[in-house]
């Protein structure tokens, strides 16, 4: 009995100790935590950032021809001995207290040197609490509301534009197609959902619409996830902007299309502030109702010519989940790229040396996947050089309109016709 | 204004006909017997799929395969019966309490499964017969696929009626009077429950056809409608069909006008009102006899 517990143990330990020599002559793989709503409401945008994620990962790991972007060229962290970044995933099922859990968990116990997350702001809130008491950076690859990098944290950084960025994006756009067709904006309609992602984007646009000199003819607020949005939609109809406004998530982006076209209100123009807008499942959703609907997005899939890098990384990913990249998964893709740029420019895996080198982020737009003039970050954490896009649903795909140095096409404007 | 006014009645009690049928399955379970089946939002979700399945199988409208669902929904309600309810009652000890676990289990149980299944998209039926259709009746636009919804709902309720006018529904009615006695003349108790959850589970099946005509269909998609349900069944009182489908008119109604007189992110809290006040003048709710 005795040898042969000997006997299994010897057999246990062998291998054991022949990884420990390997992982004694590699660099130490670099933990990375990625919190995401990998179950619940938002359980598809949680798959897709998981394999946008792995992607990246294998991009900067993995042996390969390089790819036309910074951390392209393949194999590990060069400045730290050709180390692996290693992702480590959570789920925070869009919920702001699972998430605060989660986050605390993978900085105890699998002592990641860094977070990114996490879609949803309300999840962000309180993951970047955790992070600036642990002192580890959190990297907000998709959240947009701005109130996320005013609370003067010192470990938050932004590689996404927030909603003021994007919202400045389009009154700026207002202002451009106004100029051209001679068919200014001269009322929009906000209708947006009741957590801290459509407060925020609406509390930015009803100020820019004062600015700008455009009539809010309608301000509305409603529950996430109703199981009616009628009531809603004859409110828009009775307040008849020139341009609705939304900011929902993808379930509630179709029920409303649904719903107005239900109370027979077709508005001159819809220009979205993404997030549900920017998804796959909206597009087949809300199917023929989709047609014109404008949408800011960060993301431009067709600007090819100017970033090279698109074709390959897009086709990477096509290979995991059966489709290119969006809004989303795009932007997932930077944010790793640009921590993966910062850990090694540190050539340390220790939070407070990879924080030094995030702030001193310096990345060309040409070097990422998005048309970005780059990523710089302000005292904030806030990137200032993540200049937005607009896009336009044309036969049922989203292609970008303006502005005019990026745009494949001219935007389709139906106000004042 | 008027006009305003008489869309948000027609859409309430459009939607209101649809939450009726919806808590109409989970009350008549409640009224046989005493068990409240916290999983009735995923059977929705589940008879949803069901349709988008065979109608991207086979290419059939979605009305035709209301039939199909219905029958398809009540082998799952008589299965859910047999395998876990009827076990999760002939517990020693605690039997409320496990039946509660047991179908909140159950929910948990099948909102993952059908995500493993599924995945997470929404999606949505657009290319139905009536999908996205509307015909204006002078200022009031009536939304074809809630219309049809809304009739299939006055047909099932009629369905049930008539149905507790038959000799199963006479057994059915003794069952929920006294489920001991009922023993003594001859009924065979376990079967009436088995069918009870039988049609509970094809009316919330009719109520999912009807759905993804105009809804789109997630593993979440129950969640929804599953808090409604349960207001529904109180408001309307406990195992009263005519109480569900009051009721569910009532909410459907006080949802739309509160969204469109207050603001529309606090619709749930005229619902929720209404029926506190229903609870506090009559606690067994509008049609309740027990």
């Amino acid at each position: 009995m005795i040898q042969r517990r000997t006997l299994l143990g010897a057999a246990l330990a062998a291998p054991a100790l022949l990884a420990f020599g390997r992982a004694a002559a590699a660099a130490e793989d670099v933990p990375i935590g990625i919190v995401y709503p990998l179950s619940g409401n938002s359980a598809q945008i949680g798959a897709d950032a998981h394999a946008a994620y792995d992607v990246t990962a294998e991009i900067i790991n993995g042996r390969h021809d390089p790819l036309p972007m910074l951390m392209g060229q393949g194999g590990g962290l060069a400045r730290l001995g050709g180390a692996k970044v290693r992702l480590v995933y959570a789920d925070h099922a869009n919920d702001p207290q699972k998430a605060r859990a989660e986050a605390e968990r993978l900085i105890t116990q699998d002592k990641v040197v860094a977070i990114i997350g996490s879609f949803s702001s309300a999840t962000a809130a309180t993951i970047s609490q955790v992070c600036e008491r642990y002192e580890v950076p959190y990297i907000s690859a998709d959240n947009s509301s701005p109130s996320l990098s005013q609370r003067g944290l010192k470990w938050f950084f932004r590689t996404t534009p927030n909603d003021a960025n994007f919202s400045q994006a389009m009154f700026a756009f207002y202002k451009d197609v106004g100029a051209k067709t001679g068919h200014p904006v001269k009322s929009v309609s906000l209708f947006y959902e009741d957590s801290i992602f459509g407060t925020d984007s609406s509390n930015i646009q009803r100020k820019l619409a004062a600015d700008n000199g455009i009539a809010v003819a309608a301000d509305i607020r409603y529950r996430a996830n109703s199981p009616s949005l009628s009531a809603e939609a004859q409110r828009l109809r009775a307040a008849g902007a020139d341009v609705l406004m939304p900011s929902s998530y993808v379930s509630d982006a179709i029920l409303v299309m649904r719903a107005m076209n239900e109370v027979g209100y077709h508005p001159p123009a819809i220009l979205a502030q993404a997030a549900g807008f920017q998804e796959q499942s909206f597009i087949t959703g809300a199917g023929d109702l989709a047609e014109g609907v404008l949408s800011r997005s960060s993301y431009a899939g067709d600007a090819v010519k100017t970033r090279p890098a698109i074709i390959p990384v897009s086709a990477l990913y096509r290979a995991k989940q059966n489709k290119g990249l969006n809004d989303n998964t795009a932007r997932q893709v930077t944010a790793l790229q640009v921590l993966a740029d910062a850990i090694d420019r540190a050539g340390s895996a220790k939070p407070a040396d990879i924080r030094d080198a995030l702030t001193r982020t310096d990345v060309k737009g040409v070097d990422t996947i998005m048309p970005w003039t780059g990523v710089r970050f302000d005292a904030t954490g806030q990137n200032t050089d993540g200049t937005p896009v607009i896009q336009q649903v044309h036969e049922g795909a989203y292609r970008t309109v303006w502005p005019a140095e990026v745009a494949v096409a001219e935007p389709v404007w139906t106000v004042g016709q | 204004m008027t006009a305003l006014v008489l869309q948000a009645v027609v859409s309430g009690l459009l939607m209101g006909l649809i939450y009726a049928l919806v808590a109409a399955g989970l009350s008549l379970i409640f009224g046989l017997m005493d068990v409240v089946n916290f999983a009735h939002g995923e059977m929705l979700m589940l008879s949803m799929f069901a349709v988008l399945a065979l109608h991207g199988a086979l290419h059939v409208d979605a009305l035709l395969l209301l039939p199909v669902v219905a029958l398809i929904m009540f082998g799952g309600g008589v299965a859910v019966y047999r395998l876990l309810i009827a076990r999760a009652l002939s517990v020693a000890s605690n039997r409320g309490m496990v039946q509660i676990f047991v179908t909140f289990g159950l929910a948990i149980f099948l909102r993952g499964a059908a995500q493993f299944a599924f995945g997470g998209e929404f999606r949505s039926i657009n290319d139905g017969w009536l999908s996205n259709r509307t015909v204006a009746l002078g200022p009031v636009f009536l939304p074809l696929p809630q219309v049809a919804a809304g009739l299939v709902c006055l047909l099932a309720f009629a369905g049930l009626l008539a149905l507790s006018r038959t000799e199963f529904g006479r057994a059915l009615e003794a069952t929920r009077e006294d489920r001991d006695a009922v023993a003594l003349i001859g009924i065979d108790r376990d079967r009436i429950f088995a069918f009870g959850w039988g049609i509970g589970a094809a009316t919330v099946g009719v109520a999912g056809t009807m759905l993804s005509t105009f809804y789109y269909v997630s593993p979440s998609v129950g969640l929804n409608f599953a808090v409604i349900a349960y207001v529904t069944v109180a408001l309307g009182g406990f195992g009263s069909m005519l109480g569900a489908l009051a009721a569910g008119l009532l909410i459907g109604l006080v949802e739309s006008l509160t969204a469109l007189a207050l603001e529309p992110s606090l619709k749930q809290v005229g619902m929720f009102a209404v029926y506190l006040l229903v609870l506090v003048s009559r606690p067994r709710g509008l049609f309740g006899k027990i």
